[in-house]
């Protein structure tokens, strides 16, 4: 019954609140995105890996927080040695704060060593707006079924200052740990901070 | 904007930058320039004052309002102070709404905001100068976001009296600051699937065009945006989903903004978090008392089996089930269960149709039933009844043809379709002896929501059905059971004596209510009633001829209804007339909403004490806290106006603006510092220090206003 209803609720929710993120519990809309390279990646084609979605702009100061201090990095790292599937997505229009060629890309991941299976350019905002991509960094974790089992900020405190991430709880890995030794998510639907995500 | 597009090497440089938190300057601009400024020229100690930090953006730059919406972060300002000294936290002007593509939604400030905090120096200091900093933390954004922060110092001379400074600027941001809705506002949330349904009715918002509502949600928690779902006249309803709603949020606080277009500068917010927060707090204590509720009702049902046509019966009735099983213990056991069954069936069943009388009723207050004084005279008479039925002046006999009928059924059924229904003939018959209680409890079970009146049936049943369900698991521990005998009618008369204690309470309400004079009259009907049942008890007995009989009825009839069309028809209804509750005394003066109104206009600070005669608590409260000299002497020293808000006889006035502040019913508190300063909600149960330390803080704000 009570799942009857969530599925129920979800259902209006999805109808009536498009503006709204899919709910978490939810399938995670498939979207098909070049890479830095010029290679398609979709989010069907990594059905029964553990996918985290991450919204980024490399100008914003939060993103900056995550990866000056090496903590995205290592997080990336930590789990595609796992078999997670990261993708790092760049939805921020052309002449908006944000906006990478391939090129650019490309280089910003070589200087800043990050470590995501692939950094997705989506200048037009097609899959940020499917999610409901608000801030960089959104973040959204999809398990092996293909649903959402996270969405929201990466971590507890929400600031741009890289000072505070040793004592803050990052809900990512928190979600993806539990997951993975079949936990549910205990904190599941977080509220994003960042920068707006700069859409035409 | 293009800066981007340049290389890595600027990337990673203005990355750097940033983490050093010295975006400020941005192409040759400084962004924010931020300062502090007090709203007096000097400190005087012990007298609290407002500090403002100003923060001047470029155009079409902007800062972030508490909830910042989609995206951005709230401006952070953390005083460092001398010891002893308080900071308040930061009054926040109304923000802009801000729409940026992709439908994001965020709220702040353009140009220049003053964020306004309370200081309340310490008592004694005696530095001729005070140095108070600040650290400002912001984001600032237009196309891009960059974080700043900054110290901001202040200096003031201490001396023994002030003057006000920046009166202008303060003033400016102070009329930009939420203020509370009028008395005739009202708000009600309500929750579904997918989130939260606002109601807000103020006729006055009939006048503007633009009526929106800023959610402000606990940190962390995830909202979505706001819409208008429809409006008609003043009545404006909300939508606010929650994102991926597992939340279990009842309300958000936030602003009613209105204005004559959205963003225009005239705009004007209420602020409906007191309300909203207070529901909730609400709610925790009813859950307590609906505990309590259960815990009696069990014990309640417990003692019922005591009662001589009960206790009989358990015996009677596990010896059946022994026999009729055979022995077998997991067939006893299963016979037990079904009579248990039926007698859970015949509780419940009575509290539906209370549930449903009460709902044919409408939306019922809390309490509110009591308010209504021949509500009180009606239970009143119902517990003198049952206590004279406890006493034996008369028995209750069901109708012949029922209990004709039930022994017959009882006597047929066999099987566990047999004990269900010998459990809910075993209660009906038992009703001469369980009627008293199961009256009562009914009468003030009507004054609660059809859950709670459920709920306590069910553990009346609970209560009742205990020693059934021990027995038919446990038959050999009938040996405990206490021998029925002549002590059964002791206890009952005893019982008596509970429900005449239960009549002094109720006498009491009535008094406060209607004067002496009613309650007289109200006593003078009760002897009538009480002779009524004497007599029943006398002369309708089996024996007595039918002409006896009919001249007895015809006689109780006219000793009732004439007792009572003289008696309550006319005494009580003039006595009535007569004497109208007293709110004065002690300085109280009688609360109205055009008085409150009329005293927050002229910028006094209001307290208000709803109250009713019949309410404990609030008797209590008025006794321990409220009358005493200190805060009697606060109240006057502080020259606040104090208003007794008298709920006794539920004023629709105070009921409207009971609910407008959450309450289901009184006790209630509210201090109003100001003409626009929150309304402060006390809780309900007051101390001395509660009450003094928040008077304390009133005449300051008025002075620094």
């Amino acid at each position: 019954m009570k799942t009857l209803l969530l599925a129920l609720s979800s259902l209006v929710a999805t109808t009536l609140f498009a503006a709204d993120s899919p709910p978490v519990g939810a399938a995670a809309p498939d979207f098909s995105l070049p890479d830095a390279s010029g290679k398609s990646h979709s989010l069907s084609e990594y059905k029964g890996k553990y996918v985290v979605l991450e919204w980024f702009n490399p100008e914003c100061p939060f993103v900056k927080k995550h990866y000056g201090s090496g903590n995205m990095q290592k997080l990336q790292g930590e789990f595609t040695g796992k078999g997670v599937v990261w993708l790092t997505i760049d939805s921020n229009a052309p002449g908006y704060e944000g906006n990478l060629s391939p090129k650019e890309a490309q280089k910003v991941m070589k200087d800043w060593k990050t470590k995501q299976t692939a950094l997705l350019l989506d200048p037009d905002g097609k899959a940020g707006r499917v999610y409901n991509a608000r801030n960089t960094p959104h973040m959204f974790v999809i398990n092996p079924e293909g649903k959402i089992i996270y969405e929201g900020a990466i971590d507890s405190i929400a600031s741009p200052n890289p000072a505070d991430i040793p004592s803050s709880t990052n809900y990512v890995k928190v979600a993806l740990d539990e997951s993975m030794s079949g936990k549910p998510v205990s904190n599941a639907n977080t509220r994003p901070y960042g920068c707006s995500v700069k859409y035409k | 904007m293009s800066a981007i597009r340049r290389s890595a090497f600027f990337l990673w440089l203005s990355m750097l930058m940033a983490m050093r938190a010295q975006g400020q300057i941005y192409q040759g601009k400084q962004l924010v320039q931020a300062d502090a400024l007090a709203n007096v020229s000097a400190v005087v100690p012990g007298e609290p004052f407002l500090v403002g930090v100003r923060l001047k953006m470029q155009p079409h730059w902007h800062t972030y309002w508490k909830y910042p919406g989609d995206a951005g972060i709230p401006t952070d300002i953390k005083w460092e102070l001398p010891e002893g000294w308080r900071a308040g936290s930061i009054q926040w002007p109304i923000p802009l709404k801000l729409q940026e593509p992709g439908d994001i939604q965020i709220y702040g400030y353009h140009d220049e905001v003053l964020l306004i905090q309370k200081i309340a120096p310490a008592k004694n200091f005696t530095s001729p100068t005070v140095k108070l900093s600040a650290k400002v933390n912001w984001l600032v954004c237009e196309k891009i976001c960059i974080p700043g922060d900054t110290v901001v110092t202040l200096s003031l001379p201490s001396a023994p009296t002030n003057s006000p400074a920046n009166t202008d600027l303060f003033a400016r941001f102070q009329k930009q600051l939420p203020g509370s809705p009028g008395t005739n506002f009202s708000a009600s949330w309500k929750s579904d699937a997918t989130g939260l349904v606002l109601n807000v009715t103020q006729p006055e918002l009939a006048k503007f065009p633009s009526v929106e509502f800023f959610p402000s949600p606990p940190e962390n928690v995830a909202v979505g945006h706001p819409r208008l779902e429809s409006h008609e006249g003043g009545a404006y309803t909300f939508r606010i989903p929650l994102d991926n709603a597992k939340q279990d949020f009842k309300s958000l606080p936030g602003l009613i903004v209105f204005g004559n277009a959205t963003d225009a500068p005239d705009r004007s917010a209420w602020d409906v978090s007191v309300g909203s927060e207070k529901a909730t707090a609400n709610e925790n204590s009813t859950s307590r008392d609906v505990v309590r509720f259960l815990v009696f009702g069990f014990i309640g049902g417990f003692i019922l089996n005591l009662m001589p046509c009960v206790l009989p019966v358990i015996s009677l009735k596990i010896f059946g089930f022994v026999q009729q099983a055979g022995q077998s213990r997991g067939r006893i056991f299963r016979s037990g269960l079904a009579f248990i069954a039926g007698i859970f069936v015949w509780f419940l069943g009575l509290a539906l149709v209370l549930v449903i009388i009460k709902s044919a009723g409408g939306q019922p207050v809390w309490a509110a039933q009591f308010t209504n004084p021949y509500f009180v005279l009606f239970m009143s008479a119902v517990v003198l009844v049952f206590a004279l039925n406890l006493f034996g002046v008369f028995e209750i006999n069901l109708p012949q043809w029922l209990s004709r009928r039930a022994v017959a059924a009882e006597g047929s059924m066999h099987g566990d379709a047999g004990s269900f229904f010998q459990g809910v003939f075993a209660t009906v018959l038992a009703t001469p002896c369980t009627a008293p209680f199961l009256g009562t409890a009914l009468g003030f079970a009507f004054t609660q929501s059809a859950i709670v009146i459920l709920l306590m049936f069910g553990s009346i049943a609970l209560g009742m059905s205990a020693p059934y369900f021990l027995l038919s698991a446990q038959p050999a521990w009938l040996k405990f059971l206490p021998k029925p005998g002549p002590w059964m009618v002791r206890v009952k008369q005893l019982m008596g004596f509970l429900l005449i204690a239960t009549l002094l309470f109720l006498l009491s309400v009535l008094g406060a209510q209607r004067g002496v004079a009613s309650l007289i009259w109200t006593c003078a009907f009760l002897l009538v009633l009480s002779i009524a049942c004497w007599m029943k008890g006398a002369f309708l007995t089996p024996l007595i001829s039918a002409k006896t009989r009919g001249l007895v009825l015809v006689l109780m009839l006219v000793l009732v209804i004439g007792g009572g069309i003289y008696f309550i028809g006319d005494k009580f209804q003039r006595a009535a007339a007569v004497a109208t509750p007293t709110a004065s005394g002690g300085g109280w003066e009688k609360f109205t909403p055009e008085r409150l109104a009329s005293e927050l206009q002229q910028g006094h600070a209001v307290f208000i004490d709803f109250t009713a005669e019949w309410c404990i608590t609030c008797r209590f409260n008025e006794s321990t806290v409220l009358e005493t000299a200190a805060v009697q002497a606060a109240f006057s020293e502080r020259q606040i106006v104090k208003l007794k808000a008298d709920w006794t006889n539920g004023d629709p006035a105070i009921t409207k603006l009971l609910k407008q502040f959450g309450r289901p019913g009184v006790p209630l508190y509210v201090l109003y510092p100001g003409r626009t300063a929150q309304p402060y909600v006390f809780p309900e149960l007051l101390t001395k220090n509660i009450v003094l330390e928040k008077l304390e803080t009133v005449n300051r704000t008025i002075a620094s206003q």
